[in-house]
């Protein structure tokens, strides 16, 4: 909030001849093809009639004639709402702590916070129900050890939704809120202090308030990518835990009712539209240009900074009786303690899945029967998973590029520009996110069709950077927004060029989260699967296409041992670009 | 065993088939390949099944016909890239195994092409494997399977499944209506030939009671294995072959076979694919009962030639859907009823799961 009303300083530039906008319309005209056609057909299917063709609301209809639909929806966004709530509260700790470590060691350590970036969520929702399971392994050492008579329910109710999804998705909300941590200048802290503020009050009223644009931008994030979960829901839920994702793709792929998966999706769509809405209301994110703050923000601020003050006075007496009960020494480990228990929960499917590859078994149990490398002998041997590791590899380098470029553009646009065109343009740039991604695919699926692209690596590159651009747009804009625009403006004066202005300040200055776009662009297109299913036509195939193939019919430690020889040349790969960014830095 | 003359490209075949000797199968397929050799691409499950199929079918195809068959794995459920492929004219595949549902689906929709014989050129074909549009290669069936080392009283129908108090232990139930409602009607004594139409207000009644005692409510074939496996749960109704890696892989259980409901898998063709002539000849050559005998060495389906049997070890036949022990126990599921009410009964089957 702050960072807009200091950006609120500086004059409107005039002097560009298309102004700032143009720098979206690569973007907008690659969605507008890619994205909005295909699924705006589609889309078009949910008022046309399947028997005869001529136009119909059948399939509205259809969705109000029973509750069962919008109980669906209900419970999508209470899932999502209680995963962005989990993802926040155990993510910002971490973030923050990460954000005080030197740099150096914030690189190392975030490695650990991507590790389950790098294991397919496949993978991971497995490893969780060898966890969580009644034999599994929490069960296993609480009964062993006396502790219940029991076995815990774990799985297959909300708790095993909840923990597979919030860790599939703090690292995303730590990977958005860091940029902006690490941007705060600490030393507006000390002088908070210094000027007489309690601690707890000067985090809360400065640190806090200074980092609520990378909060808020992580919350909405992780809500509208968890809206579109299936697979953790259908393994790791219950009866009751059941996504609109799951049924739309049971309409399209098993009824072929595309008409009513259409409307499906429209109401989903619509939905997530309306809370968008709503969100941007109340945080004001999603303007990043500002130009919605109206008079009711300015009230809702207010509101705001004396909800801080309160939580800022509360906390700041439960740290004081907290470091009497406990002493000064143990309160100063208890941040770092927090840290380390919740990276811990981060890697350990990952740590899992390393015995569960060198098994003899034929299954994923754990504790393995056996020891033995068959199962990277069956990965190395096949020239189907290999073939498929080095095509995910590319395809999700290209995807990278091409939609850290494409974002970060249309961030620099939108970061510029204070019509009250952005906001729109915004919202639909975050747009693939939303749509499920099961509608995205059969809409490209139709297009590519027609254009030769079905089963081509350029096909699957298109489809994926379609779905990464909002992640890295968000990204970028959230470091944009912290992101003195004074500079440029300096660099201008001096003589700079626009290109210039942009390689020589902006760039350099945004290059942790151009990095952290490039990253969730790659990871994006790395694990994705349904895009893959239906462009690859089964000839172009991506590794997570490979594993579900393999898993949708017999779960063999295949799975595991691929996980492991990804895991390892990532990390690889992640250690040696650290070692460059920081030499190079220096 | 049997000593029939030995062709020597039939060699690898025959080895899978346990050294059993085959007649000269291949010579029909063989007129009328003077021509090019063609490339076919062939879309199967995936998995297991893409090796499995490749000894059992295409391998030997490709010998007897001069033929190449490439194969790529299709969706669980193709329909959806099935339509698209043939609506945009994109011919990825020019063959594709379906189930019957698929098949009724795709075929009300326009979507296939004949397949250009019919049971009077295979007569030892079940017939419920063959029609215009769809030859069957395998089938599954639905059954349940319970850990002998956790229940001791052991269940024989879909009666005791149901009945918690006398055979208890920790249940699964798939989270989709077909199959489900069936069991319930044949737990609440509803015959097996008399099962359809399914009777929904009698089944929802039945499931009513056995709702709270569901552990877990499955989703995929491969979470099944994984369920009876890892002992997440006592008892679950899934597919054969499924319950039977799990019980290969060395798990302490058994599958029922009474009251089962089986379906049948198999090739169909993309309505106006370029090389329709060479795919037919593919789906015919499939017919082979000694090339689907060969296909149950490596997965637990049952052939649809019941030919097939003479050269299937007996061991192996027992646990096989086809053999004449439990086909007798068990009815097919009745696609139309399903392809008629399907989306009517999800939707209340839905409900009932949120209720």
């Amino acid at each position: 909030m702050s960072a807009v009303a200091a950006r609120a300083a500086p004059a409107r530039r005039s002097g560009f001849r298309f102004g700032p906008l143009w720098l979206a319309v690569p973007g907008l005209l690659f969605l507008a093809v890619f994205f909005a056609w295909p699924v705006a057909q589609l889309l078009g299917l949910s008022v046309v009639d399947p028997e005869n063709g001529g136009l119909s609301t059948e399939s509205y209809r259809r969705i109000a004639a029973t509750d069962v639909y919008l109980r669906v929806l209900g419970i999508t966004f209470r899932i999502a709402g209680w995963t962005a709530l989990w993802s926040l509260l155990i993510g910002y700790p971490l973030a923050y702590w990460l954000a005080r470590l030197p740099d150096m060691f914030r690189g190392r350590m975030l490695l650990f916070v991507m590790v389950p970036f790098w294991t397919s969520y496949l993978v991971k929702t497995f490893a969780w129900m060898i966890v969580l399971g009644r034999s599994g392994i929490i069960n296993s050492l609480a009964t062993g050890s006396g502790l219940i008579d029991q076995p815990l329910p774990l799985l297959h109710n909300m708790f095993g939704v909840m923990v597979g999804m919030v860790h599939a998705m703090v690292p995303l909300a730590v990977m958005t809120m860091l940029p902006v941590m690490t941007g705060i200048d600490r030393r507006l802290v000390q002088a908070a202090q210094t000027l007489g503020a309690a601690p707890a009050r000067a985090f809360w009223l400065v640190y806090f308030k200074l980092s609520l644009p990378g909060v808020a931008a992580a919350g909405l994030l992780v809500f509208i990518s968890s809206l579109g979960f299936f697979i953790v829901p259908a393994f790791l839920g219950g009866r009751q835990e059941t996504m609109l994702a799951q049924l739309i793709i049971t309409q399209v792929q098993e009824l072929l009712n595309w008409s009513f998966a259409g409307a499906l999706a429209a109401m989903m769509l619509a939905a997530a539209l309306v809370s968008c809405w709503i969100y941007d209301r109340l945080f004001g994110i999603s303007t990043i240009a500002g130009g919605s703050a109206q008079a009711g923000a300015g009230r809702i601020r207010d509101l705001g900074l004396a909800i801080l003050g309160v939580v800022g006075d509360i906390a700041g007496r439960a740290a004081a009786v907290t470091q009497r009960l406990l002493g000064k020494r143990i309160c100063g480990w208890l941040l770092p303690g927090f840290c380390w228990l919740v990276i811990g929960f981060l890697v350990l499917p990952t740590l899992l899945v390393i015995p569960l590859a060198f098994t003899s078994s034929q299954f994923l149990e754990f504790p393995p029967p056996g020891y033995g490398i068959g199962w990277f002998r069956t990965y190395f041997e096949s020239p189907l998973w290999i073939q498929a590791t080095i095509r995910s590899f590319m395809v999700a380098f290209a995807t990278a590029l091409a939609a850290t470029a494409i974002g970060g553009f249309a961030a620099l646009a939108l970061a510029h520009s204070r019509t009250r065109w952005s906001g729109l343009i915004f919202a639909f740039f975050l747009a693939p996110m939303i749509v499920p991604r099961i509608v995205i695919a059969v809409g490209l699926f139709y297009l590519f069709a027609r254009i030769g692209l079905v089963a081509t690596d350029l096909g699957l590159i298109i489809g994926h950077t379609v779905l990464a651009i909002p992640f890295t747009l968000v990204t970028i804009a959230a470091v944009l927004k912290t992101y003195d625009q004074r500079l440029d403006q300096a660099a201008a004066t001096l003589g700079a060029n626009r290109v210039r202005t942009l390689t020589g300040v902006t760039i350099p200055l945004v290059k942790g989260g151009l990095v952290a776009a490039f990253l969730f662009a790659f990871i994006t297109s790395f694990d994705e699967l349904t895009i893959a299913i239906f462009i690859s036509g089964g000839v172009k195939t991506t590794l997570p296409k490979q594993m579900w193939d393999d898993m949708i019919l017999q779960l063999n430690p295949t799975l595991a041992a691929v996980s492991v020889v990804v895991f390892v040349v990532v990390t690889v790969m992640l250690l040696l670009a650290e070692r460059f960014r920081s030499s190079s830095s220096s | 065993m049997t000593n029939l003359t030995t062709k020597p490209t039939r060699r690898t075949l025959l080895q899978l088939a346990g050294g059993v000797a085959a007649g000269a199968v291949a010579a029909p397929y063989l007129s009328g390949t003077a021509r090019a050799a063609t490339q076919i691409t062939v879309a199967d499950p995936g998995g297991p099944f893409g090796p499995a199929f490749r000894k059992a079918f295409y391998d030997p195809f490709e010998k007897a016909t001069g033929n190449k068959v490439v194969n790529v794995a299709r969706e669980a459920e193709p329909t959806a890239q099935f339509k698209a492929m043939v609506e945009t004219k994109s011919y990825t595949w020019d063959v594709c195994t379906l189930t019957l549902s698929a098949r009724d689906i795709l075929k009300k929709q326009g979507l296939l092409d004949p397949i250009g014989f019919s049971h009077a050129d295979v007569p030892k074909l079940m017939p419920e494997a063959i029609s215009a549009e769809f030859m069957g290669t395998d089938v599954y069936s639905t059954v349940f399977a319970y850990r002998t080392d956790r229940v001791k009283n052991a269940p024989a129908s879909w009666t005791d499944f149901f009945n918690v108090e006398k055979f208890p232990g920790r249940r699964a139930l798939r989270k989709n209506p077909i199959d489900t409602i069936e069991q319930a009607l044949l737990a609440d004594g509803v015959p097996l030939d008399k099962l359809y139409p399914l009777d929904i207000e009698r089944a929802f009644k039945v499931l009513d009671k056995i709702k709270p005692h569901v552990a877990v409510w499955w989703t995929g074939g491969a979470q099944s294995t994984q369920l009876l496996q890892s002992g997440e749960v006592d008892m679950l109704p899934g597919w054969n072959a499924r319950l039977q890696a799990a019980i290969d892989g060395g798990t302490p259980a058994k599958i029922v076979w009474n009251q089962g409901l089986y379906s049948i898998e198999g090739w169909g063709l993309p309505k106006g694919g370029p090389k329709a002539d060479v795919a037919r000849q593919f789906i015919r050559f499939c017919s082979d009962p000694k090339a689907q005998a060969a296909f149950t060495e490596a997965l637990a389906y049952g052939p649809t030639n019941l030919d097939a049997y003479q050269t299937i070890a007996a061991d192996r036949a027992k646990v096989l859907p086809t053999s004449p022990e439990n086909l007798k126990q068990m009815a097919i599921a009745n696609e139309d009823w399903w392809s008629a009410n399907r989306s009517k009964v999800t939707e209340r089957f839905n409900a009932w799961l949120l209720a």
